[in-house]
Parts: C-alpha cells; structure tokens; sequence
C-alpha cells in the first residue's frame, strides 16, 4: 500500500499557498476513516458526520492529500445540553503518498456525512501486460 | 425513515439521561476498558465507522419545549433507521452498508443505541430528521411540564 495515513492530524499549518485555509480551521480531531486499493484506484471512506459539502475542503499537493470538514451544525442559543459524546471541533485528516497517484482526476463524493474519495493512481503504476515478441 | 412508536407504560419519574450502553458489565473496571478500547480506535481511526462497532456518539440537549437526542450516523441507510419509545427508553438503530467492490462483498452493519428517557415526553409527537449523517429526535415535553408565564393584571 503506497497510501498512508500520518500519524497525527497535522495542526492547521500555515501555508504560503493557501493562506485562507489555516485561519479558517480551528480545532480539528482526526475522523474515522478506511483505506482499500483496487487494479486502477485507492479508496478512502472518511466519517464526517454534521459536515457538508460548503465545509469540506479537500487538497491535494506534495505527495499529500488533505481533508478538512468543519461542522455545518451550531446549538442554537436556547439549547441547554445535557450530555455529550460528540465533539464540536471540525475535522481533519492528511494522508501521505508516494507520489503515485493521479492528482489530477481525483474525485471525491459526500453524502450523509460520509466522504468517498478514489485516488487514481497514476499510469506507470497500474499493473501492464508486457508484449512478449 | 420509519419510525415505530411503542408506548407502553408511563416514563419513569427521574429526570436526566443515562445511556444503558455496556454500563452494567461484570467488573467495575469494564467499562473503562470499552471507553479506552474506543479512544485507541479512535486514534488509530481505522475500521471506518464508530468503535466497537455497532455503538455511535449521541448527544442530548433540551430547550423550553423539547428535548432532542443528536446521534453521529453518516453514511446509513436512510430508510433503515429506526427510532423507538418502549417503556421510557428511546431506541436508535441503524444499518450501516458497504458496497460491494473489488474482491469484497458488500457488508451491513447494524447500528444500535438506547437511552433512558428522564422525563415525561409526548410519545406521539417526536419527530426524527437525519441530516449530513445526523439523526435528530425532537421529543416534545408534555405541557405541564414546561414553563408557563403566567401574567397577572392588577387592578
């Protein structure tokens, strides 16, 4: 597997490319998520419950693909909470690759808070029957 | 979505939530280890759902009318969530389904929560909504119990 996760969700690193991105972010916890590979692709399922897709940023850049979701809920004012599980932080996950994925066809699917992303990997990696003369 | 609602018996009289999730266990230190079983999960963040499975992250809060129990459940079947008032206790449940792809079946998962409901609530009127992977639960409280203003004239 030329996919993986790195250890901890980086904090929100200020970036000279995307200078938006890193005040945008506040607190993040690293979301729940599965990695599988097929012939031509790697699949990444992510949880992110309460996000939507105005929320959710996902870049890819340097060998890493980023994932940011900020929650699209807020407890109106008259909410008393009783008891909680949940978090309100938004979430983040960074995933490092060996470069050998197609960065330009990415595409990526949200729908009731789970994220679906298939990373193409790039031609020199898919397996190739060679032509024996 | 459907939603059964099965009321029994009276609330019981308590105020306040206490999930019923692996609380009684044999040791007292077992549901620590489930709590701590399911930070490391957490960490780890693999298995791409909530740990151990079958349980999710619920919240509760109230305003003046209703109490509402928020339940983290992305990517479940809509049409498979079922929530339930028997005897005071609401219910959550859930099927989660992976596809099938490349040399792996699709799976299901099924997804339970219950929590002990501390007050009165007028069963026949909760309504549910499941939203970005958040199921919703407005349970009305009844209207005794709710605070009245009450305004006097004085001649």
């Amino acid at each position: 597997m030329s996919l993986s996760a790195s250890p901890m969700p980086s904090s929100p690193l200020p970036s000279p490319d995307a200078p938006g991105h890193a005040a945008a972010t506040g607190p993040a916890i690293k979301p729940a998520f599965a990695l599988s590979e097929s012939a031509d692709a790697f699949h990444v399922e992510v949880a992110l419950p309460g996000v939507n897709k105005d929320g959710l940023e996902l870049l890819a850049e340097n060998g890493k693909i980023r994932i940011i979701g900020r929650r699209a809920w807020r407890k109106p004012a008259d909410w008393t909470s009783l008891y909680r599980e949940t978090s309100d932080d938004g979430f983040e996950l960074v995933l490092t690759h060996d470069r050998h994925v197609d960065t330009g066809r990415i595409t990526a699917e949200l729908r009731d808070g789970l994220l679906r992303v298939a990373l193409p990997k790039a031609e020199e990696l898919k397996p190739r029957k060679i032509k024996i003369d | 979505m459907t939603m059964r609602l099965v009321h029994y018996s009276y609330p019981v009289a308590y105020r306040g939530f206490a999930p019923l999730a692996a609380r009684f266990n044999r040791s007292p230190w077992s549901g620590l280890e489930t709590e701590i079983d399911r930070l490391f999960t957490a960490a780890q963040g693999e298995a791409g759902g909530a740990a151990p499975p079958g349980r999710f992250p619920v919240d509760v809060y109230e305003d003046k009318a209703n109490t509402y129990v928020r339940a983290e459940l992305p990517g479940v079947d809509r049409k498979a969530i079922n929530v339930e008032v028997v005897e005071g206790n609401l219910t959550l449940s859930a099927e989660r389904k992976t596809p099938a792809a490349e040399g792996r079946a699709e799976t299901s998962i099924s997804l339970r929560r219950s929590l002990q409901l501390g007050e009165k609530v007028q069963a026949d009127r909760i309504t549910a909504a499941y939203e970005n992977g958040v199921l919703t639960v407005t349970l009305p409280k009844p209207e005794e119990a709710r605070p009245k203003k009450i305004t006097v004239t004085v001649s």
